[in-house]
């Protein structure tokens, strides 16, 4: 199993992540994690707001909020069917939202999406990594789903957090 | 201090733990202070086996049930958090585990952990809530924490292997 090490060290990055009090100090952490074990150059974490039905993401530094659609490309695709997609020819896949490529001048190679789903099943984010040498493959799917998974209880009670200090801020 | 600040320390000292029985008697206390119930049981799938088991823990002796026996069996065949607020009614309910121990069940709790692959690797079990019958709140609970450890059972669960 390629991520066999990965597993049995996985305990430490969950130390390191639930000392983040915060999801604008955790996604840092989990986007640096999952793109040095995996090997892809970049890597985003999607946060899905069912409140709002708004898709956002930060930028590296973490702090910087873009708001993107939900509803249109391999990210919102994952969000519709609920489950990973791997996509080695973007350009040829009528999904993929070329504009993006376009706009940042970053040339997409390759995609790898997870959704992240929380204790009800409802999907709260997408995990994308982008770029990885020769490709993706399903084992990469299979520890980007188990990482999913294992990072959701941060996520959740963070949006729990976020709530519970909204409601008694008002 | 906050329920959700509570969970969040308690996240921390589990992920310092690496033995299975430290790992299941943290999860078990957590489990009680947060719903405030008297007694826990952590239930661990033995697919191979056929069977749920649990350690020894609280006082209580090692449990073992068929995957198909009693309310906890019943969980894992439903796939389903069940409350059953009067047990000694309950056909599922396994009387003989009570006369065994000497406990009286007034009340349960169960929800169903699922690992990544979305396959159920264990059952938590509440009994006897201090006041009150247990309700959809402790059930929201239950299962925000059922997730909430999920990662980390599934993370030790392979290590044993």
């Amino acid at each position: 199993m390629k991520y066999a090490d990965t597993y049995s060290k996985l305990a430490d990055f969950g130390r390191e992540l639930l000392n983040k009090k915060s999801l604008v100090e955790g996604l840092p952490l989990i986007s640096k994690y999952v793109k040095d074990v995996i090997h892809a150059d970049r890597c985003s974490i999607f946060i899905y707001d069912t409140q709002d039905k708004e898709l956002w993401t930060t930028i590296a530094d973490g702090i910087e909020k873009i708001v993107v659609s939900s509803e249109s490309g391999l990210v919102g695709h994952t969000i519709e069917v609920k489950k990973p997609i791997i996509e080695n020819n973007p350009y040829d896949n009528p999904l993929f939202l070329k504009e993006i490529d376009i706009q940042t001048g970053y040339k997409t190679k390759n995609i790898v999406t997870a959704p992240i789903f929380d204790s009800q099943r409802k999907i709260i984010g997408v995990l994308e990594l982008l770029n990885k040498e020769d490709g993706f493959d399903n084992e990469d799917v299979k520890f980007m789903i188990f990482f999913a998974h294992y990072i959701s209880g941060f996520l959740e009670l963070t949006n729990l957090y976020m709530l519970e200090n909204i409601k008694s801020d008002a | 201090m906050s329920k959700f600040k509570q969970i969040a320390d308690f996240g921390q000292k589990l992920m310092a733990l690496e033995d299975m029985d430290d790992v299941l008697k943290l999860i078990s206390q957590e489990a009680k202070t947060l719903i405030d119930a008297q007694r826990c049981s952590i239930f661990i799938v033995d697919k191979e086996n056929q069977i749920l088991w649990t350690k020894l823990s609280d006082g209580i002796s090692r449990i073992v049930v068929s995957l198909d026996n009693g309310i906890v069996g019943d969980t894992y065949q439903k796939q389903k958090p069940q409350i059953v607020n009067s047990p000694y009614t309950d056909d599922r309910f396994l009387h003989s585990i009570d006369k065994k121990s000497g406990f009286e069940t007034k009340n349960i709790i169960t929800v169903p952990i699922f690992d990544s692959a979305r396959n159920i690797i264990g059952v938590i079990e509440l009994l006897n809530k201090a006041r009150f019958d247990f309700d959809e709140k402790d059930l929201s609970s239950l299962t925000f924490f059922a997730n909430y450890v999920s990662g980390s059972l599934e993370l030790i669960l392979m290590g044993e292997k």
